[in-house]
């Protein structure tokens, strides 16, 4: 049975052909090599090498950069793509994620010229991985008060400290790494043969598990003074990365939404259970109405948002509630597949469980769905309530 | 009306087909000249009921098969209203050169024919049945086995001609049908166990009925977790592989639903399973209620006698 | 070398088909997409083009919405883009179609066409055969792979038996079955340069050719015969009774 996407409101027809083309090449290539494979690459808790190549072949990485050998789509085509990749696995359009919005971009927005002609087109191109240091082990949803310091020792930077929870590190060419400079939050390009840095994977996951997690373990790590940001300063920085991730992630959380349901309405169509199938119980259509009601709003506010990404008129909040949405309808959906795949959903037959697992990273990770929230809260109230005087 | 018939051969001899089409041309008041490339099976030709002529046509050009020089020597002693031929590969090519040599419309792969002439014909792979009304003059090719053939006790006159056209396509190299199994998610005809083939060894019982009809061999996914030796790669089924083939049999297998996810759209299928209350028998179009042992056998003898 | 790959849009394999008012109805048709043997042409001939020294003009002849088609064969590597629009090709017979796809190719002044064996909505292998004819050009059907041989092409076609591998020089026209290479998928700069790709788009008048009436009159769709119910037989005894039937009812041996 082809795979057809749920678009109740037709917003394919809002999209410009360039968009829908890139989409569905995206699409066929999920289909043809990630969804034949995924369930093996989870169970080995491997990211298979060849997708990175494959998606730099298709040119998909940093793809709304301009200029050094990227190709500057539309946010728009930015979010379809992750849209489709996740629809594959969460965990290979987090490798897409934090390659292009969190790696590529901070060279592209802070670095210097030579340090973007150096990465960025090897970086497109898929050839070398990047990731992003920036959640500590004891500094997650409040980064600003990160431990992890450079000194400047006049002909090289010294880093020490320790970073978390990082995608790609262990397999990462290069990291962009947030550390306090006197006290300053400032953005380091570390490779991975400098001196004093490791990055061994955290192994034991139950979630992204065909993605790869890693600590970033800096101990004297030296590293030449040309791989400082020099065009950004304080939080702003890795903000500003987050953004995009997490505009991307707003889309992606569809297409996971997507597949869970694609894959429940199947399955009710064809199990039989009291002489009919259970599509024609009421409870169960019921669960597929709220599916597919959550998606349509879900995919509405992304593409609202992409257009208002490419018109420039958007604000932060406005990516926070994208995010904290679909993440949170999508793995709302994926529970609710399951239920409706009964005993069958647990297998990896389906893809339910591994979405739902997933998700639960993805509604944690770019910001949690609780600072999201507060975020939003300190919007409506003008009161920021994340940390307290006690 | 005048037919003229291109004859479909095997070998040596006359293909059943093109008595089909002498049988499709009498049925819609046509009489027959059959033209027989290279001469093959003119006698056999003449003896089909309802032909009046035999036109063995002979010459180089039919040592190989070149559409364009066969077409060009059987063109030059075609008169017919109608140009008929089977509807394989060669038969559609033949014809549809000549069709455009004399300027004639062609319609292909007709399944039923009617004066006028009716055409029916299935388009969309088999998802639509298309009826149509072409003029004559015309060329049409016909489905193997959608006809009924002509009999036999004709005594027509058998001519010989020697008509050579300049051969264009070289033939350098036969090669012979690879004996790789194929892949399931290919092939067009599937034969898949399951947990009732009792042991993986089993499976050489559905390899050789898949050589004689060149299928691919699947497996249910009870197979593939129970024995190591029945790779995923084979598995229909879910995460295994989605299959359409216009025929699958299933052996052993009870039809479980994740099962049956994975070759519900295949266009037919024949289940065989000693127990009668297997699901599978709930979607299979041909169910055998018997055990592999003694189905299998049969099988593989019926099927080499096609 | 000029290559002129005749290309058709049609329903996408998976699409449903339905048949409204005695008619397969086109606008309930989901995903259009170019026919499958087809893109084993345009795979191949991009192939050809890889070693250099090929002008690859993707040519279709049918309605508006087929140009997205060419716009897809420029996201692979078409360099020219050639529509003869006709809003309903199911009016036309085979003798129109093929008098417009050869003009077409002499408009490119392409030697060698490219072309699927059959298309995957009509299923019937005239087209060709019949342009290689009017072009004055060889012919081979069934081809599963191709090389350029100096100035000639040896290429491997299926036979009863198998295999045999064919040498042929241009001008030819070869049609295409299953190869060993699935169309290449397109990637985002092939897709933005596509963008920019201009379509020739052109009547059949245009192109000299005089229309006339059609030979062929459809006179309905209807959809496929519903399956009988499903039979149940005991005994290996049944064996035989469902061979006869696998062969004569439902055709499928």
């Amino acid at each position: 049975m082809a795979y057809e996407a749920l678009d109740f409101y037709d917003v394919d027809s809002l999209l410009t052909d360039e968009e829908r083309m890139i989409r569905d090449a995206v699409r066929d290539w999920v289909e043809e090599n990630v969804i034949p494979n995924i369930e093996k690459a989870c169970r080995d808790e491997v990211f298979p090498d060849q997708w990175r190549v494959d998606l730099g072949e298709m040119g998909v990485l940093g793809a709304p950069l301009k200029g050094y050998g990227c190709p500057g789509l539309s946010y728009m085509a930015y979010g379809l793509i992750c849209q489709e990749l996740e629809r594959g696995d969460s965990g290979v359009r987090s490798f897409a994620s934090v390659q292009g919005s969190l790696a590529m971009y901070p060279i592209w927005d802070f670095g210097s010229e030579e340090q973007k002609n150096h990465y960025l087109p090897k970086m497109h191109a898929g050839e070398w991985i990047g990731c992003f240091g920036l959640t500590e082990p004891d500094y997650g949803s409040n980064p600003g008060d990160m431990i992890t310091r450079a000194e400047d020792k006049g002909d090289h930077y010294l880093l020490n400290g320790a970073k978390m929870w990082i995608t790609n590190g262990t397999i990462a060419d290069l990291a962009i790494v947030w550390a306090k400079l006197d006290g300053v939050i400032r953005g380091f390009i570390v490779e991975k043969d400098d001196s004093g840095f490791t990055a061994p994977e955290m192994t034991g996951k139950h979630s992204l598990k065909a993605s790869v997690t890693s600590e970033l373990v800096f101990q004297d790590c030296r590293i030449p003074k040309d791989r400082i940001l020099p065009g950004v300063e304080g939080l702003k920085g890795p903000f500003s990365c987050l953004n995009n991730a997490r505009y991307g992630i707003s889309w992606g959380a569809v297409g996971a939404a997507q597949s869970c349901f694609s894959s429940a309405k199947e399955y009710a169509l064809s199990r039989i259970q009291f002489d009919h199938p259970i599509a024609s119980f009421q409870l169960v259509q019921n669960k597929l109405a709220w599916m597919l009601r959550e998606i349509t709003k879900g995919q509405l506010l992304a593409y609202h948002l992409g257009k208002k990404k490419d018109d420039g008129t958007w604000t932060s909040e406005q990516i926070s509630l994208a995010k904290m949405n679909n993440v949170d309808m999508a793995l709302e959906i994926a529970r609710m597949a399951r239920d409706i795949h009964g005993a069958n959903g647990i297998l990896d037959e389906y893809p339910i469980m591994r979405h739902m697992a997933n998700l639960e990273s993805v509604k944690t990770y770019e910001g949690t769905h609780d600072i999201h929230n507060l975020i939003l809260g300190h919007h409506i109230t003008g009161i920021q309530a994340f940390r307290r005087e006690l | 009306m005048d037919i003229t018939v291109i004859a479909e051969t095997t070998g040596d001899g006359l293909h059943p087909v093109t008595a089909q089409l002498v049988g499709a041309a009498s049925s819609i008041g046509g009489t027959s000249t059959v033209l027989c490339p290279g001469g093959v099976g003119a006698a056999e030709a003449a003896s089909i009921a309802g032909v009046t002529k035999v036109i063995s046509v002979k010459g180089d050009c039919f040592g190989s098969f070149d559409g364009g020089a066969w077409a060009e020597a059987l063109n030059s002693v075609a008169s017919g209203d109608v140009i008929m031929a089977a509807a394989s590969p060669s038969g559609r090519e033949i014809a549809a050169t000549m069709a455009a040599m004399r300027g004639i419309p062609i319609v292909q792969d007709a399944t039923a024919l009617r004066p006028g002439i009716s055409v029916t014909r299935p388009i969309y792979s088999g998802k639509a049945i298309e009826t149509l009304t072409i003029s004559t003059p015309c060329a049409i090719t016909l489905r193997a086995n959608a006809f009924d053939a002509a009999g036999g006790g004709g005594n027509a006159d058998v001519s010989t001609v020697n008509r050579s056209a300049d051969v264009a396509v070289a033939v350098r190299e036969a090669i012979a049908k690879a004996s790789e199994r194929l892949d399931v998610a290919e092939a067009d005809i599937i034969i898949s166990g399951g947990r009732g083939m009792g042991d993986p060894a089993n499976f050489s019982h559905l390899n050789e009925v898949a050589d004689i009809i060149g299928a691919a061999v699947g497996a249910s996914r009870a197979a593939v977790d129970t024995w190591d030796e029945i790779p995923h790669s084979m598995q229909v089924g879910q995460t295994g592989k989605t299959v359409t083939p216009r025929l699958y049999i299933a052996v052993g297998i009870s039809g479980a639903i994740q099962h049956l996810a994975g070759m519900r759209t295949s266009k037919y299928i024949v289940a065989i399973n000693k127990d009668p209350d297997a699901p599978i028998f709930g979607v299979a179009d041909y169910g055998i209620v018997a055990t592999w042992e003694e189905a299998l056998p049969a099988l593989k003898a019926e099927l080499e006698k096609l | 070398m000029g290559i002129a790959v005749l290309m058709k849009q049609v329903p996408d394999t998976t699409a449903k088909i339905t048949v409204s008012g005695g008619r397969v109805d086109e606008s309930a048709v989901s995903k259009w997409s170019i026919s499958p043997y087809d893109e084993y042409a345009l795979e191949s001939a991009l192939q050809i083009k890889e070693a250099g020294g090929v002008d690859l003009i993707a040519v279709t002849c049918g309605p508006a919405r087929a140009a997205k088609m060419l716009t897809d064969a420029a996201a692979v590597g078409a360099d020219a883009l050639v529509h003869v629009l006709v809003e309903d090709l199911s009016a036309l017979d085979s003798t129109q179609v093929q008098a417009i796809l050869a003009a077409a190719v002499k408009h490119t002044g392409a030697d060698v066409v490219f072309c699927g064996k059959q298309a995957a909505d009509t299923n019937a292998g005239s087209t060709g055969p019949g342009v290689a004819h009017l072009l004055g050009a060889s012919c081979v059907t069934m081809v599963s792979e191709i090389a350029v041989d100096g100035d000639s092409f040896t290429a491997m076609r299926a036979t009863a038996d198998g295999n045999e591998r064919i040498a042929v020089s241009s001008p030819c026209v070869f049609a295409f079955d299953k190869g060993t290479t699935e169309l290449r998928r397109p990637n985002v700069r092939g897709i933005m340069m596509a963008k920019k790709k201009v379509i020739e788009t052109m009547s059949p008048a245009d192109l000299g050719v005089d229309m006339g009436g059609s030979s062929v009159s459809i006179d309905g769709h209807s959809p496929p015969p519903e399956k009988p119910p499903g039979q149940k037989f005991e005994g290996a005894e049944s064996v035989a009774t469902v061979v006869g039937k696998l062969r004569d009812e439902a055709n499928v041996i």
